[in-house]
């Protein structure tokens, strides 16, 4: 029957086939007959998520784990925060509290307040001299924004750089309890940095007006702490190199009150799939698994993100102040890596966003060198120092294109960050996470309840560094 | 005389050997003037008359190493077909708007107009589309042309024609941060199409001699004022919900992460694409014919179909190769998502172009492809930095890398007529979420996987046909699997 009529309509005037006209069955009505390969459903939103593959996972049995660590007599020096109003900053007043001297202020918001309408704001450009070393220094400076670095003269003479400090951070603490005082050190603008300052004669007047504000310098003044070693915890007496009968100190470790206790955090989601698309359509691939399937690659991105940025337990939130530090002239340099490298023993990971990577990658091609690869897991990694550079696209990138970078010493044994999470859940599907069916609703459709824990823990603070204001786009 | 021997070897350099020879003897013999001496033992022109000459198979040039065949994961296709499930997207594809140019005159390809996401509405009225290009004006600047300012009003919807223009923003320091640089096709200022007083989100400076077609507010809030259809297209653009996405635009999985107490947890499903794309096999064919005489006879010690079927196949893989870089419907080149395209910054293949090109694939970077061109050209940069990348190992051969990623050869690459090219990368696997091979591997009279020499006939001249055919395609699994530098610029940077 086809042939006798193609051959009718499918000849040309002359004789010859038509191109339209084909002499045998076209490949689209074929593949009526023919079964598609068809993948599994595919997802954009997968990410290597190597932070939790190289967190060791550590089970918090009943659901908390408990940091236990020496009793530290360290007064959290934490950071003022700012608000920016067009071009003046004003201080949030309760975060002046977290300079050590006002933190009996703390229950006082009043007095903060009144504290905070007292501060000048300052503006230097780059390479303005905020303070001269050894020069008589009468006043606090808190820096609102910008990066300001601290110089000393040299052994020789020349300077010698100590540190870059950013926003939040504040300098000539010491003039809150003591008069006549000098600039220990050159303090020097990086960027255009804004600065509130505030008079040792206005803290005076203050102090004349408020009592309680007195009363507070005063407490902090006088107190006395027991012998601690240089990271604030109590001391373990120790003798030693002596001769003779000498008597030798007594001793016992001492562990702080009250522990942090990490709760298990979750992610939870209720994956509905109707009973129909459940038993019918399962051939080659299973609906309700490949639905599963996705459904936990989402909610373990979700976890990496959060083990990154919650603001409770997150790595980014809750790395110690004294080691996050600021990048010197802007971009991730060679320079940075090494200085958040040094502030810990046995590095392990370094973890940045891709493009910090690529950032870095550009830091390094400027300065002519070509750090090695090195094999991590199977795949051939960027490292730095032989530590690898790992990406992750969960740490966020500013408005202004800054971002952070992590690094990190993994492990119970090494005393670095541990992921926490319970295996041996009912109805667990892979570990940590559990799959549990809810029931059948009157529509016929039914659900699964998808639940992981998680935490991440940091035993002891120096496991964890952060290279903040990483600027991206220069 | 030594004019006349000068000119015979000049010629023999292209006639053979045998043209020198004749040449020299009776040049050797006038200047000693004696009697040639008598001929002792047999000659090797005569010995070789006995001897069998050692014959090399035939040699070919246009056989290149493949390595986007070897590197690729086949994947056996047994229908035909391959349907590319993917996650549900309501990514708006933003393309690219396409210009014709007569001399200096650029003009838009009007029906091109509708990949701007506000008037995609309008692709079926190419009436409406065509208007709207006429009143497009043209501006040209200069390298160093301030083209918007950050903050200031916007109001003009910019196309790039041609020229490659660099975005900024003010960093947090107050100095300029660079985002991206745009190149031929993109735009600058689609809000002003949306709402009337809108500010530039960032600067635009012309990084080289740049042609932009330019639409003022005015002009289209004339034209609106004209054709109502426009200002409907415009507004149901406005009103349109986004339904929640990720950052990738698949349509959002709803989680709910550390909560305390009992909230209602959030149910969700995970939708699919309702028209999933497939891949067709696709193929290359040729029929090769040999006269049976040959073939009959002329086997010694080469076998003639043999050879014949040999050459034929290598040409029709480099045709594979070609047609999957190049091949518009499924061609590795033509199918990589526009955000995974970036212009190279400055012209030539630098460092930090294939630093930027590797934080696109940035998931599991498997391979670099570019032209042989391309690589040396990144050579060159590489070496004014005063770097030289360590290279790897491929299946023992040593392959130059960057960042521990395979630098591979592809002669199927185009470098066009202005020595430009493109440089791949990409991430291979299925299971991986990546760029794979298509083919099928099991066919009737298999030669060698995925390739098949059927017998066809003897014609009456006693001509032999074979039909020697391949079946292949390549797909893309996800998108962020594969990303291109554009615009690479090969002859630049040679001696500055």
């Amino acid at each position: 029957m086809t042939q006798a009529s193609t051959s009718t309509n499918g000849v040309s005037p002359n004789g010859a086939l038509t191109e339209e006209q084909l002499s045998s069955l076209s490949t689209a009505a074929a593949r009526n007959l023919a079964s598609t390969t068809k993948t599994r459903p595919q997802m954009q939103g997968i990410s290597p998520r190597w932070l939790l593959r190289v967190l060791p996972w550590v089970e918090a049995t009943g659901g908390n784990y408990r940091v236990n660590r020496r009793l530290t007599y360290e007064v959290g020096t934490g950071r003022v925060c700012f608000t920016v109003t067009s071009d003046t900053v004003h201080i949030v007043a309760p975060s002046l509290a977290e300079l050590p001297a006002l933190r009996y202020l703390a229950g006082n918001p009043d007095l903060l307040e009144t504290l905070a309408t007292h501060f000048t704001q300052r503006t230097y450009q780059p390479g303005d001299v905020i303070a001269e070393c050894h020069a008589p220094a009468n006043e606090l400076v808190l820096i609102a924004h910008g990066k300001v670095s601290s110089t000393t003269p040299g052994e020789y003479g020349d300077t010698t750089t100590n540190a870059t400090i950013a926003d939040g951070d504040h300098f000539g603490h010491h003039t809150l309890i003591r008069a006549d005082t000098t600039w220990p050190s050159t303090f020097t603008a990086i960027t255009p940095t804004i600065t509130l300052t505030l008079n040792r004669e206005t803290l005076d007047q203050l102090v004349a007006q408020h009592p309680e504000l007195a009363a507070a310098l005063d407490t902090h003044a006088n107190e006395e702490f027991p012998h601690s070693n240089r990271h604030g915890e109590a001391s373990i007496y120790l003798t030693s190199g002596h001769t003779g009968e000498p008597l030798i100190s007594g001793t016992f470790v001492d562990y702080e009150l009250s522990p942090r206790e990490y709760e298990l955090s979750l992610a939870q989601t209720v994956l509905r799939v109707h009973t129909r698309v459940a038993d019918l359509y399962n051939q080659p691939h299973d609906q309700t698994d490949e639905q599963l399937k996705l459904t936990i690659h989402a909610l373990r991105e979700r976890q990496e993100h959060e083990i990154l940025n919650n603001p409770e337990f997150g790595l980014l939130h809750n790395a110690d102040l004294k080691q996050r530090i600021p990048t010197r002239t802007g971009p991730p340099t060679p320079d940075d890596l090494d200085e958040l490298i040094r502030r810990r023993r046995k590095t392990q990971f370094i973890l940045a966003h891709p493009r910090a990577i690529a950032a870095f990658g550009r830091e390094c091609t400027a300065r002519g060198i070509y750090p090695e690869d090195v094999e991590h897991d199977g795949h051939t990694v960027r490292a730095w120092r032989g530590i690898p550079f790992l990406p992750c696209d969960k740490l966020p990138i500013s408005d202004t294109n800054t971002t952070s970078i992590i690094a990190m010493r993994t492990g119970e044994e090494n005393h670095g960050v541990v992921g926490l999470r319970q295996t041996g859940l009912p109805d667990e599907y892979e570990p940590g996470l559990s799959v549990r069916r809810m029931g059948i609703n009157e529509q016929a459709v039914r659900s699964y309840l998808a639940s992981t824990y998680y935490s991440v823990a940091i035993l002891v603070p120096d496991a964890l560094g952060v290279l903040e204001q990483v600027e991206l786009g220069r | 005389m030594p004019t006349l021997s000068g000119f015979h070897s000049g010629r023999s350099l292209n006639g053979g050997v045998h043209t020198v020879t004749q040449t020299i003897e009776p040049e050797l013999s006038s200047e000693d003037g004696q009697e040639p001496p008598q001929q002792l033992s047999l000659g090797t022109a005569a010995a070789r008359n006995l001897a069998t000459t050692t014959k090399t198979p035939p040699q070919m040039q246009g056989i290149s190493s493949r390595w986007l065949l070897r590197i690729l994961p086949w994947v056996q296709v047994d229908g035909g077909v391959y349907r590319v499930n993917r996650r549900l997207s309501h990514e708006v594809g933003d393309g690219r708007v396409c210009f014709s140019n007569i001399g200096d005159q650029i003009q838009i390809v009007p029906p091109t107009l509708a990949e701007l996401p506000a008037l995609r509405a309008l692709a079926d009225n190419t009436t409406l589309l065509e208007t709207l290009a006429t009143h497009f004006t043209q501006v040209t600047y200069q390298p160093g042309d301030t083209i918007t300012e950050c903050h200031a009003a916007a109001n003009q919807l910019i196309l790039i024609a041609h020229g490659k223009v660099n975005t900024s923003t003010p960093g947090e320091y107050g100095d300029a941060t660079t985002l991206a640089t745009l190149a031929d096709g993109d735009y600058l200022g689609h809000d002003v199409l949306a709402r009337p007083d809108t500010t530039w989100p960032s600067n635009g400076t012309a990084a080289t001699p740049t042609s932009t077609m330019q639409l003022s507010r005015a002009v289209l809030d004339q034209l609106i004022g004209q054709y109502p259809e426009l200002g409907i297209a415009i507004s149901e653009y406005m009103a349109g919900e986004r339904p929640h996405q990720n950052q990738y635009g698949e349509a959002s999985i709803h989680l709910t992460s550390g909560h305390t107490g009992e909230p209602l947890i959030t149910g969700t499903f995970v939708d699919y694409e309702l028209k999933p794309r497939e891949y067709e096999l696709s193929l290359a064919q040729t029929v090769l014919r040999i006269h049976t005489r040959v073939a009959d006879l002329y086997n010694q010690p080469h076998n003639q179909t043999e050879q014949q079927l040999k050459l034929t196949i290598q040409a029709l893989r480099e045709r594979q190769e070609h047609e999957m870089v190049n091949n518009t419907n499924f061609g590795l080149l033509h199918n990589v998502d526009l955000k995974q395209r970036i212009p190279t910054r400055t012209g030539p293949p630098t460092p930090d172009d294939l630093d930027e090109l590797l934080a696109l694939v940035w998931k599991e970077p498997g391979y670099l492809l570019a032209h042989p061109k391309t690589i040396a050209a990144f050579g060159r940069e590489c070496t004014k930095r005063g770097i030289y990348p360590t290279g790897v190992d491929i299946g023992g051969h040593k392959i130059p890398a960057w960042r521990g990623v395979p630098l591979l050869p592809c002669n199927k690459i185009p470098v066009s007529d202005t020595n430009t090219s493109s440089i791949l990368a990409m991430r291979v696997g299925e299971e991986n979420r990546g760029v794979i091979g298509l083919n099928h591997v099991g066919l009737p009279d298999e030669y060698e996987p995925g390739l098949s020499v059927r017998f066809m006939n003897i014609n009456e001249q006693a001509v032999i046909s074979y039909l020697v055919s391949t079946y292949y395609s390549a797909a893309i699994l996800v998108p962020d699997a594969l990303a291109v530098l554009e615009l690479v610029e090969l002859g630049r940077g040679i001696d500055d």
